[in-house]
């Protein structure tokens, strides 16, 4: 791995974690067993007591999902990182390794609405308060670190409301603060920006979007840059871990307790979808991030259209954060607005090409009314909160060809 | 000197005074850099492995974090 880290981004996504594998094997071998046999009682001994290496239970690890989790740490710089069943899962089992009742998350109040879920209504269930605070106003967020604040969530760009908070400005807010800054970098991808030159220490993809591609597969990881001082007094429950395992001391506790214990372990078979599919993230956001832009600008400029909101647009109030943070380069992903829900209906109702469903990242452009479908459970205020108005279409623009995209939203926006 | 390294007997010839550096030397214990070391049962901090020495009949556990990306 150490002779890996050299190699440019691209390189990594082909060949970062692959092993030879059985009679040359290319690809990275599907090993599909439960569990692993191990010549004597010693052997397995040593395993699990952490003497030497060794698969034990693909709950706990698999040669399939290690390969992938190598190659996502080596892409975003990392440590270590876990792979899991779902991003949601990938969420679950990282915020309950740092919180325990009576802690608070500082988040961000422009967050996929299953964040939001889980922070705000399960996640209270169990004594753990979140605050929701405007990312992009750094003065309001820094004022609402309270004594209890024991980790800062933040999406990279917000998923549906579009907003892109400075990330070196939060992690800064987190740094004064001793607390761990948890990014959520589905949106952007490694291939945007790293989350470790943006000052996160921990790194969260829902692997089904982008990283896999296709929209084939669910999964989710965590990457752990080992950059957070977990010997900090604030976190008394760490002190085990960051004497014993140092920089890995984050990953430890969560593969010792909340990985083993949750249980959200992707399949084998699903971990070998995702080392394919991420082999050509490079090509693919290159493509995403210029169709978005030609959408972007199509409906800019369409009479029928209320407003677009893409990060590329040089009129959106995120364009020059975006700029920097991500090199030129702004997603896949844009909302606009039309007149009315109706209106919004109509236009989802008369595309042809463009699929109506709930994912985005996938090879081909899809489109949701979140208001009334993935947002549909929240009261009002809270929606608004989100960024999700009743007139409001999400769009994750695809790799077919820019025309193409162009004129199936040009013959339905005709047809309103 | 008389050590036992991952609960199996290990023999160090000639060496009346060894330090926790020397001794990941001597053993050719793998990835150092990651190692984790008990001696008797207590976590060494990393800081101290040089000022830390082994004698006669003390026990050390070789540890790793295990998986991961790693």
């Amino acid at each position: 791995m150490d002779a890996q880290s050299s190699f440019h981004f691209e390189t990594l996504l082909i060949h970062g974690g692959l092993e030879p594998g059985p009679a040359g094997a290319t690809t990275v071998p599907i090993v599909q067993s439960s569990s692993f046999a191990h010549a004597t009682a010693e052997d397995l001994e040593d395993i699990f007591r952490g003497r030497k290496a060794g698969q034990i239970y693909t709950r706990l690890n698999n040669p399939t999902t290690d390969s992938l989790e190598k190659r996502l740490a080596l892409l975003e710089g990392g440590v270590a990182a876990v792979a899991t069943a779902s991003g949601m899962a990938a969420i679950s089992t990282a915020v309950l390794t740092i919180l325990r009742s009576g802690d608070e998350i500082l988040s961000s109040s422009s967050l996929f609405g299953g964040t939001y879920s889980l922070f705000h209504d399960t996640l209270a269930n169990y004594g753990i308060l979140s605050r929701f605070v405007d990312p992009t106003d750094l003065a309001a967020f820094r004022a609402a670190v309270s004594p209890a604040t024991r980790l800062i969530f933040v999406e990279t760009i917000g998923n549906p409301k579009m907003d892109v908070p400075d990330i070196a400005a939060l992690a800064a807010i987190a740094r004064e603060g001793g607390i761990p800054l948890m990014l959520d970098a589905t949106v952007s991808t490694p291939y945007l920006a790293r989350g470790r030159d943006l000052g996160a220490d921990l790194v969260i993809h829902s692997t089904s979007k982008y990283i896999n591609g296709t929209g084939s597969t669910i999964g989710g990881a965590i990457i752990d840059n080992g950059t957070f001082d977990w010997k900090s007094p604030l976190y008394p429950h760490f002190e085990l871990y960051a004497k014993k395992y140092r920089q890995f001391a984050f990953t430890a506790r969560l593969r010792k307790l909340m990985h083993k214990d949750l249980g959200a372990c992707p399949a084998p078979m699903n971990s070998f979808l995702l080392t394919e599919g991420i082999e050509t993230l490079a090509l693919r956001m290159d493509r995403h991030c210029t169709n978005a832009l030609a959408l972007a600008r199509f409906l800019q400029t369409h009479p029928k259209v209320a407003w677009v909101n893409y990060p590329g647009l040089e009129d959106s109030s995120f364009h020059d954060v975006a700029t920097r943070q991500f090199g030129n380069r702004y997603g896949g992903l844009l909302t606009f607005g039309l007149y009315s829900q109706v209106e919004a209906f109509r236009l989802i109702n008369a595309l042809k090409l463009a699929r109506n469903l709930a994912n985005i990242g996938d090879a081909k452009t899809l489109v949701i009314h979140p208001a009334s479908t993935i947002c549909v459970d929240y009261p009002l205020e809270q929606r608004l909160l989100l960024g999700v108005s009743d007139e409001l279409v999400r769009v994750s623009v695809g790799l077919e060809h820019e025309k193409d995209i162009i004129g199936d939203f040009s013959q339905a926006l005709e047809a309103l | 000197m008389q050590l036992t390294v991952n609960g199996k007997p290990e023999s160090i010839e000639s060496k009346d005074s060894l330090n926790i550096t020397a001794l990941l030397e001597e053993l050719k214990v793998k990835d150092a850099l990651y190692v984790t070391v008990e001696l008797n049962g207590e976590i060494l901090e990393r800081e101290n492995f040089d000022n830390t020495t082994v004698k006669n009949g003390d026990s050390l556990e070789f540890l790793y974090f295990m998986g991961g990306g790693r």
